[in-house]
């Protein structure tokens, strides 16, 4: 039994945007905001890796991170610990989010230049349902 | 959840029944998806059963995209099927939708449906509007860092204007695209996994019976067309290779016609069955030389044949092509006339030649339409053909000058012939240069 259940699937569809939190490996904190945290299996998320950011050099420097996710059903957040693990450019993950990517970039005229770069595969620690609450401003 | 319920443990109560509660609404869920499952395998049987028991294309597609929507609620969906020779796609038919956007076409890699296509993966996303957002505003960014240029707005792709939510599925047999099955909401998020493997099942079922129903069709056609035309080139037709020819156009063509001397005699005197053996015998020969010479049979009339060159595919050298046909045919065709004269049948070919602008396409009505020349070339061979002695091979002077180099010739003529307002010089064909 993994730690992810199955009604936590709806905020990992990027209808509201993600944030996630990282930490410098000199201590140094960093929140952001990503538009689809994506669904691996139970124990597993991915994150898109399209440019290299504080993100993908902080979990690198230091893999623990915490993401924060909205259910645009019903409203619940999620507090995921998760742990960076590896960044994959082949395979079914990468496919699925590098396909989505790709179809999106042609309708908006960026196709061949904005791609995914990896898929960023984490490792889920714990993840945690808060109360309902409207997502931040 | 009863409120005196007896438990040993006041303390860990609370937490038990919840647990409790939570298990039975988990159970519950599990239920009611089983039962929604077995409701739509039951209801994909019945689809699949009526899909696969027609060979039109419309009915199967039809029966399709009713079912996505009366059985499972699928509001708005299409199917669009690959190009037979490009790799684009083309909306065959649709359900929901206002207009219906069948006929519109989009390449590969082109929008959410083009990348299904090219990488032949299921693709199901709930949050295109955001989606686009989000890479509308690096668009921007990179324009105003100067990046890139300006403009460049993607074409508009068939579909919902305002789609949040689309299910699209490669339509496969044995891994081959045959097109791509669509589902669309206006609603975000509007599509799971349960409607993923339902209508992966369905997209399977589709496939083959699409991929059916377009080989019967192609068959037909195929069969139609390789009456006048080579298997390879009725192929190239069939798959959107070459132009149907059938559509009338005008083109400069090199013009044979043959028949059999003394053939009427024959037939008039001889058993059916001996003019039948006869006929055969004489139509395998030339057919066959035909197809190495990559000439076009138009048609043939008991013993008369008319074969064109550079229609419907353009051959190089249709002039000297038509010759050396024409001179194979003799060859072959000078032992058969001694066999079946050593039968008593006094039998000889006679060939006629010319070029120039013919008329060409589909002549007939409907059922029965069959592919014809029409014009002075063709009427000039046929006059040629009946002017010809046995054994002789009569040519145009535009032939005699396109072939000079291949053949020697000899003038006969100017030949006075019917349908033609003046005498016409003409060659005979000797024999190939040496």
């Amino acid at each position: 039994m993994g730690i992810l259940p199955d009604e936590i699937k709806p905020a990992m569809q990027g209808i509201f945007p993600s944030h996630v939190v990282t930490c410098s490996g000199d201590g140094i904190p960093n929140a952001s905001s990503i538009s689809q945290v994506y669904y691996v299996d139970a124990d597993h998320v991915a994150l898109s890796h399209q440019f290299f950011n504080k993100t993908t050099r902080n979990v690198r420097e230091n893999p623990r991170a915490l993401v924060w996710v909205i259910n645009p059903e019903t409203f619940e957040t999620w507090d995921l610990e998760v742990e960076y693990d590896r960044s994959e450019t082949e395979g079914p993950i990468f496919e699925v989010m590098d396909m989505q990517i790709e179809a999106i970039a042609s309708m908006v005229g960026l196709k061949g230049i904005f791609k995914l770069r990896a898929a960023d595969i984490y490792r889920v620690i714990s993840a945690t349902k808060n109360a309902a609450e409207r997502p931040h401003p | 959840m009863p409120p005196n319920d007896p438990t040993p443990d006041e303390g860990a109560l609370p937490g038990l029944r919840e647990q409790i509660a939570q298990n039975q609404q988990t159970i519950d869920r599990l239920n009611r998806d089983l039962a929604k499952k077995s409701n739509e395998v039951r209801i994909i049987q019945q689809i699949s059963s009526e899909i696969t028991s027609t060979l039109d294309l419309d009915e199967v597609l039809v029966i399709v995209l009713r079912a996505l929507e009366r059985v499972l609620g699928f509001q708005y969906s299409m199917v669009l099927l690959k190009d037979l020779a490009e790799a684009k796609l083309r909306v065959f038919a649709s359900r929901g939708y206002e207009p219906s956007g069948v006929g519109a076409e989009l390449g590969f890699g082109q929008g959410i449906l083009g990348v299904v296509a090219e990488r032949k993966r299921m693709m199901r996303i709930g949050n295109i509007g955001a989606s686009i957002a989000y890479l509308a505003s690096i668009r921007a960014r990179m324009e105003a860092a100067g990046d890139i240029t300006p403009g460049g707005a993607a074409a508009p792709l068939p579909g919902l204007a305002k789609a949040q939510s689309q299910l699209a599925l490669p339509l496969l047999v044995k891994d081959r695209l045959v097109g791509v099955l669509s589902v669309e909401s206006p609603k975000a998020n509007a599509f799971d996994e349960l409607d993923e493997i339902v209508l992966t099942i369905v997209a399977n079922q589709a496939a083959t019976a699409i991929d059916n129903a377009r080989t019967y069709q192609m068959v037909e056609k195929l069969s139609r067309l390789k009456r006048f035309f080579s298997p390879q080139l009725a192929e190239l037709i069939v798959t959107g290779g070459a132009d149907d020819p059938l559509k009338t156009h005008r083109r400069d063509v090199t013009v044979v016609f043959l028949d059999l001397r003394g053939f009427t005699a024959f037939a008039e005197t001889a058993e059916p069955e001996e003019v039948m053996s006869v006929l055969r015998e004489y139509h395998a020969e030339m057919g066959r030389l035909i197809l190495e010479h990559e000439g076009t049979l138009e048609r043939f009339t008991g013993d008369g044949m008319m074969i064109f060159f550079n229609d419907p595919t353009p051959v190089a050298d249709p002039a000297k092509r038509a010759v050396r046909m024409a001179l194979a045919m003799r060859e072959r065709v000078t032992p058969l006339c001694e066999r079946w004269r050593k039968r008593g049948h006094e039998l000889d070919l006679g060939i006629g030649i010319a070029e120039g602008y013919a008329t060409i396409g589909a002549i007939g009505f409907e059922g029965r339409w069959d592919y014809g020349a029409i014009g002075t070339v063709t009427n000039l061979a046929a006059r040629l053909c009946g002017e010809a002695k046995p054994s002789q091979i009569l040519i145009s002077r535009r032939v005699a000058s396109d072939a000079e180099d291949l053949v020697e010739t000899e003038p006969v003529g100017p030949l006075v012939l019917k349908g033609l307002a003046k005498p016409v010089p003409a060659f005979n064909v000797v024999g190939l240069k040496r």
